[in-house]
């Protein structure tokens, strides 16, 4: 039990520290997905679904190979499908995995209120703990990838867990592992940087991809998920991927500055309420309305 | 394939046509992403629509469906007119230097080659031949007494050919195949297969690119399917890959060849165990009714050497008799002797065609009766869905072995049949629950020959059997009845070796053991001293004689089950030279080689073209030649002896020019256009489909034109969430794509006012689809000889019978309700992509 | 309303009704309910606060339900009593000499009507915060539904409503001090609804002028 509590090393709506905080020599780990060798076969999405034991979802016919519009509470590994035109006419069929991307920083613990229901690893995985979930979506709203999903009966959110059970046992996530083509990586963030950069620079020198590059945005502090992308100047093109995700402004000043403010002006209000009372006490009794004498007017 | 797939990773060029691996062999392409990323290999691929394989390719060509010849040919001609020729290996190692017989005629004008009858539609080849020494031809054999005469034998290839190898003499072959291709210009290319003709450069000198300047260090690979395979001049078109690769030197080179992608996990095994009408196992030519005894027939099948009197050639089907033999020893054990021809008289005389729409034909006509049909969906996976109805609804009996009620073994229920209808049926349909391939074991074979034995994962549930129970008991019960009540001949029945252990459900290995043969004496070989006790299995075809004294039941299979054991089982997977060869992962065919013709990536001096990719080569010292592969060679022939690399062939050196008997439709591919087409033939006018396809003819096989309307040109394929028609039953993959749908342009669906997700109904002149339309920038329009045309495309996947067909949530047409019965005159495929339609909302 | 059996005491009159009273009672209960579960929401510190009322869950569950109530409150209180909280010259002048009244000089006050600005400023106070909590707290409870181009509202709830919330929650501690400590009397008035003649002349002179313009006897 112990050894679990020190590999956790932030928790969500927690007061007080994180007792695992700064305990473990653990590097973070990473997903690497090269979307230039990304065949959209889908056997990510069925590996995920297989390990976690996700029921079945109705579907429908979209216009589109994308399986469904977006993830589900109980889907939470989507690959996104982009009909893209060059600017020299050639189509490019873009296919990108889809799932949570386990920020650095991540918006959704930042804004959960509740005591434990969000936590990340020492790994960087960041982890829903529907135990501790109380459905209010905050999540869903510090998410800059639109990401926590709710099952509307039981209110409690779901996303990828980044197969924290498997990596656990020191075994690749299910995703990775099904993976046909070896499109996805999976190890330390400081070798699939490396493996990203390296393929980014060979799009670049040898297959006619000069804005080839690698996504792992600063805004959240870097992600447990990055992506070589064919055109890393316009994320967008790749299924809505956001170009410069952070955690919302409002979200920011509500649990910084709001929230330092708040606390200070209620505090001070309680505090200074007492004090007046000390030096002003109550206003005019009633008793002083009696006349000398002792009748009542 | 010649080569294999991780041998795909060795690659530096790939052209993917005809084939979409992305999509319908994600683990295989794998092997191709490697290419890419370790190699900076280039892709092509040249498709009618921007497949998934298109989407991490490095060009994409869209061309026109059923015009690969003429892109192919383009492609020839373009290596010709640059140079981008590896001169040596197609000297040397090519049948291009042989020089031609002068009454061979090439197409031109006329479309057809030399010896055409009209009337009988089809060809006398006996001009397809090399000069040199040829023979008297023989006196056509007598008739037999109340058979039909006996077609008039062809001719033999001359034992000494004449060649020229400056290439200059204009009847070699060379300069017959630059004559021919010079037709099919960039600019011909552009108007027949709609490939603009910058694009077509493009790719043509991306490719060729390999050989630029005289460079042979470079490896070239061609990827294909049944994009190529499903036409009426499929063949064809894979040879003009060959000719291609041939022609570039690219054949027996690692990340070289021409490689086949089947498109089932063991089609290559049934293939090799001849689940074809005209093959026996190891593709032995089946005797035909001409063929009086076993000494004429193994006379009709067995090649001699045909070549310059200088080369040597291995002519490895010239030890056809051993292969003939062992295969009847297998088959007949002791009943198989000398005296009675080895039993020849048990084989059955294949006297006409019984390809699968021939056979479904017969049945349409009333002359089959019955069918067993083992996971095999014929309603669905056949051109001409009604026609094959109809023919259920005629036969007496249909049993059908699966594991989910399919649109075959409900045939009844099609929509559009009414109850009366539905009462008049007299078929008796028997459905047999069969096991899933996680409960059965036994050997898959796949595209790259390599035979690898799995195990039963689970158990067979409820009533179901296994596949070889059910043929067991039904052959027991048939020798039963056979020893009962005599019959006709009842021999080759009783004869037949059926000495399992267990007789009435035959363990695989036991098969896998017969199947590789054994001896029946004590047996040495000379060369390195071996020996074998009688009875002892034999360690490869080598051992095979033609005395009797050895049995095999595949003699390509040889060496898979050896005293070693069962070497299909072996599982190390270690790489020594890092060309992906896996010596001891598995057992490839033939002997364990997992490169063919491996022989051809050395030149003339036994010296690898590639240093760095060293597959065989020869060992002076040693006197024989050695490798990181098993050279596909004889390992003593000394490099000064020039014998030829392709010991398959009694020239021993590639077919550039495929002489005589070995195609139906020609020498040279020449471009043909399917058999509903929206245009001319713009080669040769004059012909413009293919002369001797098989065009069924009947009620219910209808042709349809522009004129009548259908001028959309229409392709059929698979998915990668979908397996042919049995994973509809499978909530993951119906979760995956849940609905049908018709894959068409932008452009024709804003002018005929569809959206995305609106009903369509596609219509041929056989039959209807209803789905809803995918609206997709994937498939353009194309100019056709200056004319726009669309084309369309539709996923195979679903039929009238799944989960979501049972909620009723499709129309529950299925796709080859639309394709018609034409076939390929050399392989007898359908043609399934390329036939013409109309579109409208539904 | 006129009540014949209300009883007030010889030198009271009555100055709030039943429907006033528990009016303001359902308003207080669902805002105490609202302020515990909110603040647990609020502060990981208060967290436990949530704990104790039924578990996190239920907390989430009920607070947007407290908050249709409160709003429903507050809404008949503005019904009830919006005509009487016009800002008027009084209010000005009250405001201009608000130091005397935070001293306890009451005498120096310009004469309050029924309200004085104070309470003016905390019903307008408390109902436009009322507003923005409703607004917001809407897409707080369905932020499952608010599709991903519509985030901003999103965005801007989650920073408005515990803006607003603060808000009222000063509000608040400033109308407990003065209902229970600052203003002896306050607190009867809502409970009982009647204050005595003294309160009124000092708190409210201009409202008891123009109450005993009319006769003694409890009116609506």
């Amino acid at each position: 039990m112990s050894q679990a509590t020190l590999r956790v090393q932030k928790i969500s709506g927690h007061a007080g520290t994180v007792p695992g905080q700064d305990t473990q020599r653990e590097p973070t780990v990473c997903k690497l997905i090269d979307t230039t060798t990304c065949i959209g076969c889908k056997a990510c999405e069925v590996a995920c679904m297989e390990w976690n034991d996700l029921p079945f979802s109705e579907t429908v016919f979209g216009n589109t190979y994308q399986t469904m519009p977006e993830t589900r509470w109980n889907y939470w590994n989507l690959i996104l499908f982009n009909e893209h035109e060059r600017e020299d006419g050639s189509l490019m069929w873009l296919m990108r995995k889809n799932q949570c991307m386990h920020c650095a920083e991540p918006g959704c613990l930042a804004a959960c209120p509740a005591d434990g229901a969000i936590v990340q690893y020492t790994n960087g995985i960041v982890d829903f703990q529907q135990a501790n979930c109380i459905g209010c979506g905050y999540c869903i709203t510090g998410c800059p990838f639109d990401i926590p999903k709710m099952n509307p009966k039981t209110h409690r959110v779901f996303k990828c867990t980044l197969c924290t059970d498997r990596v656990s046992e020191n075994l690749e996530p299910a995703c990775i592992k099904s993976c046909p083509t070896g499109c996805l990586h999976f190890g330390t963030k400081e070798d699939m940087l490396f493996e990203a950069n390296r393929r980014a620079k060979q799009l670049r020198e040898h297959s006619n991809f000069p804005n080839a590059g690698v996504y792992d945005p600063r805004g959240v502090g870097g992600t447990g998920v990055i992506y070589v992308l064919h055109d890393a100047s316009q994320p967008e093109i790749y299924g809505g991927l956001p170009a410069n995700p952070h955690v919302p402004w409002s979200v920011k000043l509500w649990k910084g500055p709001l929230k330092w403010l708040g606390n200070v002006a209620m505090i001070g209000g309680l505090i200074g309420l007492f004090v007046h009372y000390l030096r002003y006490g109550p206003k005019a009794r009633e008793e002083e309305d009696i006349a000398p004498g002792g009748t009542k007017t | 394939m010649t080569n294999g797939w991780i041998d795909i990773k060795n690659t530096d060029m790939m052209l993917i046509m005809g084939g979409n691996p992305a999509e319908n062999h994600p683990c295989g392409f794998k092997w191709a992403i490697e290419a890419k990323r370790n190699r900076n290999a280039k892709m092509i691929v040249v498709d009618p629509r921007f497949t998934r394989t298109a989407s991490v390719a490095d060009l994409f060509c869209q061309l026109r469906v059923a015009t690969d010849i003429a892109f192919l040919g383009g492609l020839i001609n373009y290596t010709i007119e640059n140079s981008r020729i590896a001169k040596d290996y197609l000297l040397n190692y090519t049948n291009a230097a042989f020089i031609v017989r002068d009454n061979f005629t090439l197409p031109e004008d006329e479309g057809v080659f030399s010896g055409f009858d009209v009337k009988k539609a089809s060809y006398d080849r006996s001009s397809w031949n090399y000069a040199g020494n040829l023979p008297a031809p023989a006196p056509p054999p007598a008739a037999k007494p109340g058979q039909p005469p006996a077609p008039t034998p062809l001719p033999p290839l001359p034992e000494k050919v004449e060649y020229d190898l400056t290439l200059q003499n204009p009847r070699c072959v060379f300069q017959l195949l630059k004559k021919h291709y010079a037709r099919y210009t960039p600019e011909m290319v552009e108007r027949v297969t709609g490939v603009p003709k910058d694009q077509f450069l493009k790719a043509a000198d991306l490719f060729t690119s390999v050989r630029k300047d005289g460079d042979m260090k470079k490896a070239a690979t061609i990827i294909y399917a049944v994009g190529w395979t499903q036409h009426t001049s499929g063949t064809q078109t894979i040879r003009t890959a060959a000719m291609l690769q041939l022609l570039l030197g690219n054949v027996g080179r690692a990340g070289g060849g021409v490689n086949a992608l089947r498109g089932h996990s063991n089609i290559q095994g049934a293939t090799d165990m001849a689940g074809i009408f005209d093959n026996l196992p190891g593709y032995l030519k089946v005797p035909i009714p001409a063929d009086t005894n076993f000494d004429a027939w193994i006379k009709r099948i067995t090649p001699k050497p045909s070549k310059p009197a200088q080369w040597d050639s291995f002519n490895y089907w010239g030890n056809t008799p051993k292969f003939a033999v062992s295969l009847l020893k297998a088959m007949y054990g002791d009943a198989a002797t000398k005296q009675n021809d080895w039993a020849f008289d048990y084989l059955p005389k294949v006297d006409r065609n019984y390809s699968w729409v021939q056979l479904w034909d017969n049945m349409y006509n009333g002359i089959v009766k019955g069918m067993l049909a083992f996971g095999m969906n014929g309603v669905a996976i056949g051109p001409d869905t009604r026609k094959n109805i109809d023919a259920l609804k005629k036969a007496d009996w249909l049993v059908v072995g699966e594991i989910y009620p399919d649109e075959t073994s409900e045939f009844w229920k099609s929509p559009g049949i009414t109850q009366e209808e539905m009462k008049k049926i007299q078929t008796t349909v028997y459905r047999l629950p069969c096991a899933g391939f996680a409960e059965k074991d036994g050997t898959f074979t796949n595209s790259a020959r390599w035979l690898q034995w799995k195990n039963a994962a689970l158990p067979v549930p409820g009533d179901c059997r296994l596949d070889q129970a059910i043929v067991a008991q039904i052959f027991l019960k048939l020798r039963d009845l056979y020893k009962k009540d005599a019959g006709k001949f009842p021999d080759p029945i009783l004869k037949l070796t059926w000495n399992y252990t267990d007789q009435s459900n035959p363990s695989l290995a036991e098969v896998l053991k017969e199947i590789n043969g054994k001896t029946f004496v004590d047996a040495e070989d000379p060369a390195t001293k071996v020996q074998l006790k009688a009875g002892q299995q034999i360690p490869g075809f080598a051992w095979l004689k033609d005395d009797g004294s050895t049995s095999c039941g595949n003699w390509i299979y040889a060496g898979s089950f050896t005293e070693a054991g069962n070497l299909t089982m072996r599982r190390d997977a270690g790489d020594p030279s890092g060309l992906g060869v896996h010596q001891n992962w598995g057992w490839s065919w033939p002997a364990n080689r997992r490169v063919l013709y491996n022989r051809a990536s050395c030149d003339l001096e036994g010296k690898p073209w590639d240093g760095s990719r060293r597959q065989v080569w020869w060992n002076e010292g040693q006197q024989k030649w050695v490798g990181n592969d098993v050279p596909d060679f004889k390992a003593d022939s000394k490099p000064s002896d020039h014998m030829g690399p392709f010991i398959m062939n009694p020239e021993g050196v590639g077919r550039i020019f495929a002489p005589l008997g070995a195609f139906a439709d020609g020498p040279f591919p020449t471009h043909y256009e399917p058999t509903e087409s929206p245009v001319d033939n713009l080669l040769h006018p004059k012909q413009t489909h293919n002369p001797v396809a098989k065009v069924f003819k009947s009620a219910d096989d209808k042709y349809g034109s522009v004129k009548d309307g259908y001028s959309i040109v229409c392709t059929t394929y698979r998915l990668t969430e979908h397996y042919h028609y049995w994973t509809k039953n499978n909530p993951m993959n119906v979760q995956l794509v849940p609905e049908p749908f018709v894959e068409m342009s932008v452009e024709m669906a804003s002018e005929m006012g569809i959206r995305g997700g609106e009903r369509v109904r596609v219509s041929s002149a056989r039959g209807e689809y209803i789905a809803k339309a995918m609206v997709t920038k994937r498939i353009k329009p194309m100019m056709i000889d200056g004319k726009i045309t669309y084309q369309i495309g539709i996923p195979i996947h679903w039929g009238y019978r799944g989960i979501a067909e049972d909620e009723g949530k499709t129309a529950k047409t299925t796709a080859n309700s639309l394709s018609p019965a034409a076939i390929d005159p050399n392989a007898y495929t359908p043609e399934f992509k390329g036939f013409l339609v109309k579109v409208e909302k539904a | 309303m006129s009540h014949p059996e209300q009883i007030i005491p010889h030198g009271h009159v009555l100055r709030y009704n039943l429907r006033e009273r528990l009016t303001h009672w359902v308003a207080a209960a669902a805002y105490i309910y609202l302020l515990a579960t909110g603040l647990a929401f609020w502060s990981p510190w208060l967290f436990w606060v949530a704990l104790i009322l039924g578990g996190a869950p239920v907390s989430r569950l009920l607070h947007p339900w407290a908050g249709l109530i409160f709003s429903a409150a507050v809404l008949q209180m503005y019904v009830m009593w919006a005509a009487q909280m016009k800002h008027t010259d009084t209010d000005h002048a009250w405001w201009k000499a608000v130091k005397y009244y935070s001293t306890n000089q009451d005498e120096k006050m310009p004469p309050a009507g029924r309200y004085n600005a104070g309470q003016k400023f905390l019903f307008w106070g408390f109902f436009w915060s009322t507003v923005a909590l409703l607004a917001t707290g809407l897409v707080l409870w369905f932020p499952e539904y608010i599709p991903w181009n519509l985030r901003f509202l999103r965005y801007v709830s989650v920073l408005i409503h515990p803006a607003a919330a603060l808000f009222t929650i000063g509000l608040f501690m400033i109308h407990l001090y003065m209902g229970l400590f600052a203003e002896r009397g306050a607190f009867g008035s809502v409970i009982r609804g009647d204050v005595s003649i003294a309160f009124a002349k000092r708190y409210h002179p201009a409202w008891y002028k123009e109450f005993i313009g009319e006769s003694s006897s409890p009116r609506k």
